[in-house]
Formats: structure tokens, C-alpha cells, sequence
């Protein structure tokens, strides 16, 4: 396909990321800084790294705070992706309905749902921890990839799927062969969205996290009162750059298979 | 649509399933306690692993970020926490609230090490539910040279900041009622004042002060003076160690109207669940030399009196650090912060929006 | 019947929602018709005062304030989202992953460094003057930090990626063929783009807004961080009435009117984009 971008959209499309990247840069560079504060840049130092590695509990936080993450993330998307396929096939007012709900997690406070779930998971006796983590996180998780994928799921053509049914094919091998792989960007980019999201999340984590649990962002907002060091920034450079390691794998996967491909 | 559903509740039933395996996969069942309060070093792990090591009993450390989620925490689950460290008030009001086990002193010999001054306070009036763990005080860090500068008097006390010559240059912890607490004890009155007429001439009086204020931060004010856009600030002792640090220009002031103290107190809960081993932990933590260690790790004053002589040499020489006992009784408690709030926040609502 | 049959399948949703999002908004608004005693702990005892303290005039500057920003927030994201967007899905395939990857990475780094991280530009002593001051191009520092805009810096880059991806979903799937004929019938660029992409993407874009409006109301580190505490948002006001005035039902008041003021924003533009059932949020 050839590309249709001019000039000026690649231009504007760098900017973007230039500025989007400017923070996390500055980050990245007072994770080398010999002074604990951001007032002043004093002198590079690989100390933090060094204090990074002997540093058993933001590991473990770290550690957790991923494993919840992608458990949000996969439970928001069946979720989420079901929710929206459903609100297709129920009634127009039902629908509304769904809609209107979905919403709803994203109005409440978080201190209300935190402290409310609190005392509704207790009533149920579970055990707070990775469960009570991931079910309220998929909470404000679930409506992002349900509106994405409704979004995209109004669009398909209903015709496409008829003839697919009139050739025989069962409504399960509809769905796999024709809808999915046409809503999967939307599942993917909003589950990307639902580890952002679950990665971040302080205050409802706060109240769900058991004793043995704490996640990253609770240990990095509850370091703020005797301070936060640059072990944290130290961290995030860490995330970044084995995030980028993996994505640039990615990209140079699929350029060999693909090299392969031709010459064959 | 029948395949459709049984693919839904299948990739139901699959990530419930996962979770449920991740969850019933943490095994416990060696001794530890639990215990919760703010993170990073407010309680320095190198105490806690060695406390470990020596006992053989494990710590599990809940990170929270403020006293309030602590009481939600406690109360929701009193029987899942053993030890936590709260702030003077908030050990009052989880005491009056029937959360607190009345302390057994036979089994903390150590709390002999304990200063009598931070003792018997109002939140604990004998001494039953709490043990002073970690004192802060706020004050004022000022930088003489850049006040100087600027064409202002010296600062010697909270009246000095009105002077209009430091215009954009004080940066506040921001909270209604210590910076209405401030104005209160310029004007001569106490901390938390319910008079009307007293309320409004503070009331005209903060106002006045809003121009001056560059900044309102209750996390690291200090920054603002390292990195010079603040040349006064009134922030909690800890940070005005850290800004020192920074840069040895800065210097404390103290102001003579007085000034606010807090204590952060070790509680232990009615249902704790493993209660020996907690006891173990705070007789571990009252040593001398531990006490020492993490007060030294923490930029907090230490209320453990026989820690002084383990305590370095830039520490007992600090004066904002090693509060001699006339300093400490210029202190006062903020009590009956909720008589007042209400009235202070909408007070500070407005200054804010001016 | 046949309508009940349909509906069957909604059920585990409502179900869903309603136990663990019903339970804590009826516990809210609960909340804010009940009183405190003076240690703070909830009493159930009715009362309207809550709201009468919402309805002070002070009080409604904050809710105006908020509104602002977040309204503000809503609209710079568009205005700078859309064109990235609607770039991003023209790229070729390989390209377009790759630069969704890339801006959706610097999310999963904790939203407090990210704000740091403008700290760290924006401050007199910052990267930004420092640079500027060596080139010379200024002769003192530029005082960037602690203004309203400041905070908006903020929370239009902690909002973004929510309405570059709503746009994006629906600017992605935008039959090409239909551009292609208007192309062909000589209608130019910036034609097509008015008169057939953008009323095609009216529910990408007010997905976003949604998406973006909500959270900016609530957010409350950022202008404390960034607006040096200057002014006073919605989300501050709640935050330090839970967490330091220990004043739950007032919090809770404050929290309903701000769930009001969302669904009457979602309702206007509902009425706007003349959503006939199909779009989302009606």
C-alpha cells in the first residue's frame, strides 16, 4: 500500500512524539543526577542504579504491579470486547442502557469506589490481593475497550456477515474469521491503554492490595512524605528501555521473516 | 449466537480461573507481622531485614500514603494488621473509635529508652495505646543572603513575611490550618481559633499574605529554595534537613510566636493478629542504637532519649534535628483540627481563588 | 418475549456493573445526605447541609474552575490529537503500529514522574531555561511553572493517548473507497476531510471527549505539582476533604454534583452531535 502522508503530516506526527518524549527524557536524565531532588542538577552518578538493584521492595512492587496489569488487561478486553458485542445484539434501549453504565465507573470518585469496595469485598470475604487488584482495576479498564470496540464494531459491514452465513459458515466461525480480526486493532490498542491505566493507579489500589501487596505507583505516591529518590526514576528508565528493546525486536522479527518470505 | 456465548463464558471462566490460581498460589505460613504506614525509608529496611534476620520473623510492610487510609484500612480490616505508624491526632481518634490494644509494658522492657517529654500528650493521655516513633515540627528555612537581596528586613518570626518586598517568593505546605495556624500565631492567637472576630482578622490578614506566595507545596518545598525561586519557606523539619543539605546557605528559623509539632506514634491493633511477634518489633525498634540508625536514615527527631549518644555528630549538632526541651515545649499540638476545618477550608477556598 | 430473549444476554453485565459500580454510587450519594460527628466518622442521621455548603457561591467558583480546565483539556486534546490520529492511520501498516506503540509507551511510566518530568523542564532552573540561557536567547529565566496553563500542560499530556485512540478507532475504519471517490470527483483535500471525514469520526471524537472531560474534572496532583497549589480544583477539594478534614459526607456532596455536571456535558453534546441511538453517550 503506498503511504498517502505528506510532507507536513510526518512533520507534525514528529513534533508530537518530540514533546510527548520531552518529560520522559527528563526523566531518564535525572535518573543520572548525584543530588536526591529535581531542584538541581549536580552531577552524574550511576548510584541509583546501584541502589535500584540492591532494592528487594520496589522490585516486588514492580513484580506485582505488572502481573496485575496484564491480568486487567486480558480481563478487560474479553470482557469489555463481550460487553460490546452483546450491546449489538440486545435491544436499542438496552443498549443504552449498557452504555450509560459503562460510564459510570469513570464518574465515581475514586476514594468512593476504593473505600466502597473495600467494605463490599470484605462482606464477601475475599482475600485482597491480585483478585481484588484486578477486578476493580478492570472496573475503570472495561468501559475504554468497550467504547473502543463498540466504536469499531458499529462500522462493520452487517452485509459482509450475512453472506459469510449464507456460505455455510457458523455464527462461531463468523465471528472468528470476520469480526475479530476486524475489531482486534481496537482490543489491542485499548488493552495497551488498560496496562497504562492499571500501571497507574494509586488510590483504589491503595485500599485493594492486601498487607503483602503493595504496587508500584502505591510505593512510589507513599514514598512522597520523606521523599522521593531517584531510584524511581532509575526504574522507569529501566521499563522504558527493555519496552523499547522488545518493541525493536518486534520490528526486527518481522523484517527478517519477511526477508525470508521473498526469497523464497 | 449460541457459539458466541459459550466463547464469552469460556474467556470468562478462564481469566477467573487465572486469577484465582495467581491468589491461591501465595503460600504463608511463617511468622511475620503486618504492619502499614508511609513508604519508602519511614521505616528503613536495613532495620527491618535485620530485625528478620535476627527473629527469624517476617515483615510485611502495606505502603499508604496518608493517616486516613490507614483508619479506612483498620477499620475495614482490623484482624489483617498488627502494628501501624499514625500521626498524634489520628491515634485519638482510632482510640476513641475502639481500634487500639491497650499496651502490655511488661513485654516492651525498652520503653524505658523513651523520652518522658514526648509522652503522655493529649491522644494518649497515659500512655496506654501509643509509642512516639518519629517527631517532626515545621518552621520556617529561610535564605539570608537572597532575603537581603531582595531589600527585606531579616526573618526572625512569621510577621516578617508579610513585608512587600518578597513578593512571589515564599513557598507554603499547603494545608488550610497550618497556614491559617500561621497567621493565627502572627496575630498572637492559638492554633485553630473558633472566635469569629479573631477568625475574620486572620481572615484579612491570610489574604493579605497571597501576593508573597510563589509556591503551595507539601511535599518537597524545599526545592524551591535550593533551585531559588523561594527564599522563604514553611515546611515540615525533614524537608528543611533536606534543603539544608542542598545548599548550606539555607538557614532555620524559628519562629518566636512558636511553632506546630507532630509525633508519629506506633499503635497496634485491638485484633492483631500476630500480637507476641508485633511486641518483639517494637522492643526491637526502641533500642538505642536501631533507634539511632533510623533516625539518622529518616531526618526525623528521635524520642528515644537513650539513642543520643549513637546518634552522629552533624545529627545532635542540628538544631532542627536534636530539639532541645525548651524548643520542644515552644511546640504545639494542632487539637480540634475538626471544629474548625470546615471554616478554614472555605477560608482557604477563597484565599485561593483570589 | 422475543425482546426478553435478546436481553438475556445484557444480564451478566448489569449484574457486573451494578454490584461493583451501583454499590459504591448509591453509597455516595447515601453518604452526602448523612452527618459526622466530631471525630469524623459517618453518622446516619439525614441531613441537606451538604449541599447547602455545595451551593456557596466560593464553592461554585471551584466547580466553575474545574470545569474550565477540564473543558479546556477536552479541547486542546482534540485540536492537537486529531491531526495525530488521523496521520497515524494513513501511515502504511508496519509504520502505524510502530508509532501507536510509541505513544502509547510513555503511559505506562508513572503519571507522578511524568508530571516530574515537566517540572524538570518548566522550572526557572529547568532544562528549558537552562538551554534557552546558554544560547543567550534570553538573559534571565522565563517563570513557566505555577501558572492555570501550566496545569494544563499537564493534563492535557496525562489525557491525550485517551483521545488520540477513541479518534483513531473510528478514523481507522473509515471506508477508503469513500475518500477515493471524493478525490475522484475532484473534491480537494481539505473538502474531503470537512465535509466526509470529520462527520464520520463525530463518534470517535466525542468518545474521546468523554473519555478526557471525565478524569480532567478529578485529577488533582497535577496543579499541585505544576500549578504550584495556586488555585483550587474540584479534585483538591474532595482529596483534602476525605483525606485530611476527614469530611466523607461532604466530600461525597461534592462528588454527586460532580457526577451531575459530567452526565449534564455528555448530555448537551449528545444533543449536539444529534446522536439518533447509535452514537454512545445519549
Amino acid at each position: 500500500m503506498k503511504s498517502k502522508t505528506n510532507r507536513f503530516g510526518i512533520f507534525y506526527l514528529s513534533l508530537f512524539f518530540v514533546i510527548l518524549y520531552l518529560p520522559i527524557l527528563s526523566v531518564v536524565l535525572y535518573s543520572f543526577n548525584a543530588s536526591p531532588s529535581t531542584a538541581k542538577w549536580t552531577g552524574f552518578t550511576l548510584d541509583w542504579y546501584r541502589q535500584l538493584f540492591r532494592d528487594r521492595v520496589i522490585g516486588e512492587a514492580f513484580a506485582i504491579s505488572i502481573q496485575v496489569a496484564i491480568l486487567t488487561a486480558i480481563f478487560s478486553a474479553v470482557l469489555g470486547t463481550a460487553a460490546a458485542m452483546v450491546s449489538l445484539m440486545v435491544t436499542t434501549k438496552m443498549k443504552q442502557t449498557i452504555q450509560r453504565m459503562m460510564l459510570l465507573p469513570l464518574l465515581v470518585p475514586e476514594v468512593a469506589l476504593g473505600v466502597s469496595l473495600l467494605i463490599f469485598f470484605n462482606a464477601l470475604k475475599l482475600p485482597f490481593g491480585h483478585l481484588t487488584l484486578v477486578l476493580s482495576h478492570s472496573l475503570f479498564c472495561v468501559p475504554y475497550v468497550y467504547i473502543m470496540v463498540l466504536l469499531r464494531l458499529q462500522e462493520i459491514d452487517r452485509s459482509i456477515i450475512e453472506s459469510a452465513r449464507d456460505l455455510g459458515a457458523t455464527k462461531w466461525q463468523a465471528f472468528y474469521t470476520i469480526i475479530l480480526p476486524l475489531i482486534m486493532p481496537s482490543i489491542v490498542t485499548s488493552s495497551l491503554l488498560a496496562i497504562a491505566m492499571s500501571l497507574d493507579d494509586v488510590v483504589i489500589s491503595t485500599y485493594m492490595s492486601g498487607p503483602t501487596s503493595t504496587t508500584l505507583p502505591v510505593h512510589i505516591f507513599s514514598m512522597m512524605r520523606v521523599g522521593v529518590t531517584p531510584k524511581v526514576n532509575a526504574l522507569c528508565t529501566l521499563i522504558l528501555v527493555g519496552t523499547f528493546f522488545i518493541i525493536g525486536l518486534n520490528q526486527y522479527i518481522s523484517k527478517i521473516s519477511k526477508n525470508r518470505g521473498l526469497s523464497k | 449466537m449460541k457459539g458466541n456465548k459459550i466463547l464469552i463464558a469460556l474467556l470468562i471462566v478462564i481469566a477467573v480461573g487465572a486469577l484465582i490460581y495467581v491468589n491461591i498460589n501465595r503460600s504463608e505460613g511463617q511468622e511475620a507481622i503486618n504492619l502499614m504506614t508511609w513508604g519508602g525509608d519511614f521505616i528503613p529496611r536495613e532495620i527491618i531485614d535485620q530485625f528478620t534476620e535476627e527473629t527469624g520473623i517476617k515483615v510485611n510492610y502495606k505502603e499508604v500514603t496518608s493517616n486516613e487510609d490507614m483508619q479506612s484500612l483498620l477499620e475495614a480490616n482490623p484482624d489483617q494488621y498488627d502494628l501501624a505508624v499514625v500521626t498524634d491526632y489520628m491515634v485519638d481518634i482510632l482510640r476513641q473509635n475502639g481500634l487500639l490494644e491497650n499496651l502490655d509494658k511488661s513485654k516492651l522492657p525498652n520503653i524505658k529508652n523513651i523520652n518522658p517529654v514526648y509522652q503522655g500528650n493529649y491522644y494518649d493521655e497515659n500512655n496506654e495505646y501509643s509509642i512516639p516513633y518519629a517527631i517532626s515540627t515545621s518552621f520556617l528555612l529561610v535564605n539570608p543572603e537572597a532575603v537581603a537581596a531582595l531589600g527585606a528586613q531579616p526573618i526572625t518570626s512569621y510577621k516578617d513575611l508579610w513585608q512587600s518586598e518578597l513578593k512571589n517568593s515564599i513557598v507554603l505546605i499547603d494545608w488550610s490550618v497550618e497556614i491559617i495556624g500561621l497567621v493565627l500565631k502572627s496575630l498572637g492567637y492559638e492554633y485553630n481559633e473558633t472566635d469569629p472576630v479573631k477568625v475574620s482578622e486572620a481572615k484579612e490578614r491570610l489574604f493579605a499574605l497571597k501576593d508573597n506566595i510563589v509556591r503551595f507545596e507539601t511535599n518537597t518545598p524545599e526545592d524551591s529554595l535550593v533551585n531559588g525561586e523561594a527564599v522563604v519557606g514553611f515546611m515540615y523539619s525533614n524537608q528543611a534537613v533536606k534543603g539544608q543539605a542542598a545548599n548550606n546557605k539555607l538557614q532555620p528559623v524559628f519562629p518566636e510566636e512558636g511553632y506546630p509539632i507532630y509525633i508519629d506514634c506506633w499503635i497496634m491493633s485491638k485484633e492483631a493478629p500476630n500480637k507476641d511477634n508485633a511486641y518483639q518489633f517494637l522492643n526491637f525498634i526502641m533500642q538505642p542504637e536501631i533507634a539511632a540508625k533510623i533516625a539518622d536514615i529518616t531526618k526525623f527527631t528521635t524520642p528515644n532519649k537513650a539513642a543520643e549518644p549513637y546518634l552522629p555528630e552533624d545529627y545532635r549538632n542540628n538544631p532542627m534535628l536534636n530539639l532541645p526541651d525548651e524548643v520542644a515545649a515552644n511546640t504545639s499540638f494542632y487539637i480540634g483540627v475538626e471544629n474548625v476545618l470546615e471554616e478554614y477550608e472555605h477560608i482557604y477556598s477563597e484565599f485561593k481563588l483570589r | 418475549m422475543k425482546t426478553l430473549k435478546r436481553n438475556v444476554l445484557a444480564i451478566p453485565f448489569l449484574i457486573w456493573f451494578g454490584l461493583l459500580v451501583g454499590i459504591p454510587l448509591v453509597y455516595v450519594v447515601v453518604l452526602s445526605f448523612m452527618s459526622r460527628d466530631h471525630l469524623g466518622n459517618v453518622v446516619f442521621r439525614f441531613t441537606l447541609e451538604n449541599y447547602q455548603k455545595v451551593f456557596d457561591p466560593i464553592y461554585l467558583r471551584v466547580f466553575a474552575n474545574s470545569f474550565l480546565l477540564a473543558l479546556l483539556t477536552g479541547f486542546i486534546t482534540l485540536l492537537i490529537g486529531y491531526p495525530v490520529a488521523y496521520i497515524t492511520s494513513q501511515l502504511e501498516p508496519k509504520k502505524r503500529n510502530l508509532a501507536i506503540a510509541l505513544f502509547m509507551l510513555p503511559f505506562w511510566i508513572s503519571s507522578l514522574l511524568r508530571t516530574y518530568g515537566w517540572v524538570i523542564l518548566l522550572g526557572n532552573t529547568g532544562l528549558i531555561n537552562n538551554v534557552l540561557l546558554a544560547l543567550k536567547i534570553i538573559d534571565k529565566p522565563i517563570p513557566m511553572m505555577y501558572k492555570f496553563s501550566t496545569t494544563l500542560i499537564g493534563t492535557v499530556y496525562m489525557l491525550i493517548p485517551f483521545m488520540i485512540v477513541a479518534i483513531y478507532n473510528s478514523v481507522d475504519k473509515l471506508d477508503r473507497s469513500l475518500l477515493e471517490a471524493s478525490y475522484d470527483l475532484g473534491a480537494s483535500k481539505v473538502k474531503t476531510f470537512f465535509k466526509i471525514v470529520l462527520p464520520l469520526t463525530i463518534p470517535g471524537i466525542a468518545g474521546g471527549f468523554t473519555l478526557v472531560f471525565t478524569p480532567a474534572l478529578g485529577l488533582y496532583f497535577i496543579s499541585d505539582l505544576l500549578g504550584g497549589g495556586q488555585t483550587i480544583f474540584l479534585g483538591n477539594l474532595i482529596n483534602t476533604l476525605v483525606n485530611r478534614g476527614r469530611n466523607r459526607p461532604l466530600a461525597a456532596a461534592f462528588s454527586v454534583g460532580m457526577i451531575l455536571l459530567v452526565t449534564l456535558v455528555i448530555s448537551i453534546y449528545g444533543r449536539i452531535t444529534k446522536d439518533k441511538g447509535e452514537g454512545l453517550f445519549q
